[in-house]
């Protein structure tokens, strides 16, 4: 913890970044929240455990974040703590031309899991459910990196054998389990405001002339939202967890992202936000791609 | 004032007659305040973390149609909603949940009288239960409640020991409520009761007072213009988690909807102060443009002006929105922190 | 409604440059399809937005066709290399989602194509016939569309007693 802090106090004070978005202690060691910092002596504020929930990737692309950046007419770094999964939320930003790679300063850290809720001590049971499958433990892009690797604790990825389970139903059974998680839903839209990926300055949700998807958290509005949010956010999403973790009514938005992972991974061979030189699946197409379901 | 014993046997019997009497009876569950459909599926707990979500729902509906319109050429017909105010019964409302009706009436009756809420509360019977939870995002007692505030039960179970609970009858609608079901009752030990309230107003369950409401108040009419909102703003990610779980915030939308060219209805939808979009002008202009502005007019309107044209403050204390937020920013932190600046 | 009424309802966006020309074409040659195919054209498949697909389930569609130019053949020249991605990714979710892939169907028709095109749309709107009215996407809204069929009935009795 004290090397991050000095290597952002020095950072801050030499001039290198004009702020840095990191996780402090939200009152109590097992919650941390998300800080930005812009002078050298905050830098003690700063945190990095397994309760460093936050994808603070989110912050790159808000305006006044931005704004720090721009310092007597000359566009600074913006400094960012990320564990390697949200390196990877930095680097979709930056392949879908969001921000530029020499705009952010990287910091990121061996990871060693984090925890599904805070207050739990971290264990087989207790580890986020993405941590089980994580397979960029150590960051594929950073500017500094902190940390030692030890091992994860051990768990069955629960996560995907429901997904599997999937296959065994029918489709009727798999619109009602569906429909019944999203008539939850009650539209507060925090999915979409933790999401890194859900940068639009106007969402498809809140256009009304005409009005694609109903405002309404009825069944119909419902249903159709999710359905948009999951299709915007495929083969883009990182799958960081940040929207099911915000959802308050417990909707596990993570299955339907994790399927898209995997529907992208198998049909292209593509991982979000792994790799700087390749344009985005959706932003670009192969003549050769398969289409065997067109007739 | 009067106050009986009921068991959990009694209470579960009695519970299956509110059903069977084809009454809503509603109770906490894992998320959300459930209706409950078999006795079975009650979990009575005063120590049980608060839900997610408030039981607000249940009178003011996340999405409800208000009118219905039906075109014919030239014509355009209306057609009224037929409200169903249905008996409902809420079993074991925490005291942060149980006075959030009382304070909402204020605001639905206050010019219009809104008939679509008043119609379903008048329809509502309120079990509260003394609370033994408390962490540290809860502050009812910073807000004139506390774990045993009987404030808008009609009638208020204080756990006893194990198997009987006391059951107080609050209100003349609690009292008409458990005329029918005097066989589960057995007679009260207001001693044993108080004891234990008593107890509870003592005990380390009790959340500590942070601050006064009072000189929050005064700051607040003094601050409007404070660097002090910049910072929270930053952090804050413009969702309206904070709003749509509390039990007290109350903004809505109305949008119509149409089914067809010639169908449709009018919408009131919930809305919240915390969408850049809430206060975006047809013309592009947006007076609160950035999330600092949101962030305070939220603070405000609990705080200060509904306490000044109402005399309630907006907020239970129940500290949901805190529990929930994805950024873990906590009101009754920055409530405090207000006046230090 | 009884059960032996009930026609399957089709959508089918098109591109303007391939298939819509093809429909054209099946038309002029007198070539017979089914009328349960409601067709609406746009400039490329490309430009077709997944919320169009979801607007006419909402709006009662039993399924959907997107049909547009060969690959290599876009008038755009790859609007519909960037539509095939899409789609992939698109009816693989609505398929996770519980609506089956037969109610939701692509194809590529030429201008020259208008015996494909009525063979694409024989077959949609057969496999739609089989798996029977999109009941679950309707009743997501039943409550509401119970009223508006009450009051319709409640209207054309008044006018039956009016004259
Ligand atoms: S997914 Fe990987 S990088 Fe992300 S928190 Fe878990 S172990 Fe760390
Ligand atoms: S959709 Fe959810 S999991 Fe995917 S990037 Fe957005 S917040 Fe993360
Ligand atoms: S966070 Fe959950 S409840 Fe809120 S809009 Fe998203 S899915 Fe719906
Ligand atoms: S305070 Fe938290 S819950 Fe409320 S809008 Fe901000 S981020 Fe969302
Ligand atoms: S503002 Fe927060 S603490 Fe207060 S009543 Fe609403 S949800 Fe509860």
């Amino acid at each position: 913890m004290d090397e991050l802090r000095n290597h952002v106090k020095e950072m801050l004070a030499n001039g290198t970044v004009a702020a840095v978005i990191g996780y402090k202690e939200a009152g109590s060691p097992m919650r941390t929240k998300p800080v930005i910092i812009t002078a050298p002596e905050e830098a003690i504020l700063l945190v990095f455990n397994e309760y460093c929930l936050n994808n603070l990737a989110v912050y790159l692309t808000k305006a006044r974040v931005k704004n720090l950046a721009r310092v007597n007419g000359t566009i600074k770094k913006l400094g960012i703590v990320a564990k390697p999964c949200d390196v990877h939320a930095v680097i979709a930003l930056i392949q879908e031309s969001q921000l530029k790679r020499e705009d952010v300063y990287i910091i990121s850290f061996n990871c060693n899991g984090v925890v599904k809720d805070y207050g739990e001590t971290l264990t087989g049971e207790t580890i986020a459910s993405k941590c089980l499958h994580c397979d960029a433990r150590q960051p594929l892009y950073h500017d500094k990196v902190f940390g030692e690797l030890k091992d994860l604790p051990a768990s069955p990825d629960e996560e995907l054998a429901k997904i599997k389970s999937f296959d065994d139903m029918t489709s009727q059974e798999r619109f009602e389990y569906f429909k019944n998680e999203f008539d939850k839903c009650i539209k507060c839209y925090a999915c979409r405001a933790a999401c890194p990926m859900c940068y639009c300055t106007q969402c498809i949700t809140d256009k009304t002339i005409p009005r694609w998807v109903e405002s309404s958290a009825h069944g119909r509005g419902n249903f159709s939202w999710n359905l948009i949010r999951a299709f915007h956010l495929s083969a883009r999403c990182v799958g960081c967890g940040e929207c099911e973790r915000a959802c308050p009514m417990d909707i596990p938005l993570s299955l339907i992202n994790r399927k898209m992972l995997e529907v992208a991974k198998n049909d292209f061979a593509y991982l979000s936000g792994r790799n700087l030189e390749t344009p985005t699946l959706v932003g670009s197409f192969d003549v050769k791609d398969k289409e065997e379901f067109i007739l | 004032m009067e106050e009986k014993i009921i068991n959990r046997e009694n209470l579960n019997k009695l519970c299956r007659d509110i059903i069977d009497g084809g009454n809503i009876l509603i109770a906490p569950g894992k998320t959300e305040y459930t209706v409950i459909k078999d006795t079975s599926e009650i979990i009575l707990d005063a120590g049980s973390k608060p839900t997610k979500a408030s039981y607000k729902n249940y009178a003011f509906p996340k999405a409800e149609p208000v009118i219905y319109y039906k075109k014919d050429k030239n014509d355009i017909e209306l057609i009224d909603i037929d409200i169903k105010g249905k008996k409902t019964v809420i079993l074991g409302a925490k005291p942060c949940d149980s006075n959030s009706f009382d304070i909402l009436s204020k605001v639905f009756n206050w010019d219009y009288k809104d008939d679509f809420f008043n119609m379903r509360v008048k329809n509502f019977i309120v079990i509260g239960m003394m609370c033994e939870f408390a962490d540290k995002y809860c502050f009812c007692t910073s807000v004139g409640l506390s774990p045993v505030s009987e404030k808008g039960s009609d009638i208020f179970l204080i756990p006893l020991d194990e198997n009987n609970f006391a059951v107080r009858i609050i209100t003349d609608k609690g009292k008409e409520f458990m005329e029918s079901y005097g066989k589960y009752l057995t007679e009260g030990n207001p001693e044993k009761a108080k004891a234990k309230t008593e107890a509870g107003k003592s005990s380390a369950k009790m959340p500590e007072k942070v601050f006064n409401s009072e000189e929050v108040r005064k700051w607040l009419g003094k601050n409007f213009e404070h660097p002090f909102w910049d910072g929270i703003g930053d952090v804050c990610l413009s969702c309206a988690q904070c709003a749509f779980v509390c039990p007290v915030c109350h903004c809505f939308d109305i949008v119509d909807e149409d089914y067809s060219y010639e169908e449709g209805r009018r919408m009131k939808n919930w809305d919240g102060c915390q969408f850049g979009h809430f206060t975006l002008h047809a013309s592009g202009h947006n007076p609160r443009d950035i999330q600092g502005k949101r962030y305070r007019q939220r603070i405000n309107h609990k705080f200060k002006y509904y306490v000044d044209k109402f005399g309630e403050i907006l907020c239970t204390g129940c500290g949901r929105c805190s529990r929930g937020c994805p950024v873990s920013i906590d009101i009754k932190e920055i409530v405090s922190d207000t006046v230090k600046n | 409604m009884t059960e032996e009424k009930w026609e399957p309802k089709v959508v089918a966006f098109v591109c303007n440059w391939c298939t819509y020309t093809g429909a054209d074409l099946a038309g002029t040659s007198r070539l017979k399809y089914p009328a349960n195919m409601k067709m609406i054209r746009v400039m490329c498949s490309g430009g077709i937005d997944p919320v169009f697909i979801i607007k006419a389930f909402e709006r009662g569609a039993d399924g959907v066709l997107i049909s547009g130019c060969h690959p290599g053949d876009c008038h755009y020249n790859a609007g519909n290399f960037h539509a095939r991605r899409r789609w992939t990714m698109f009816h693989q979710l609505l398929e996770y989602l519980g609506i089956d892939k037969n109610r939701l169907q692509f194809s590529w028709v030429s201008a020259s194509e208008g015996k494909k095109f009525v063979d694409v749309v024989s077959k949609v709107v057969n496999d739609v016939r089989e798996l029977g009215p999109f009941k679950g996407y309707k009743e997501l809204n039943s409550e509401f569309t119970a009223v508006v069929n009450g009051l319709k009935q409640e209207v054309n009795k008044a006018e039956a007693v009016n004259g």
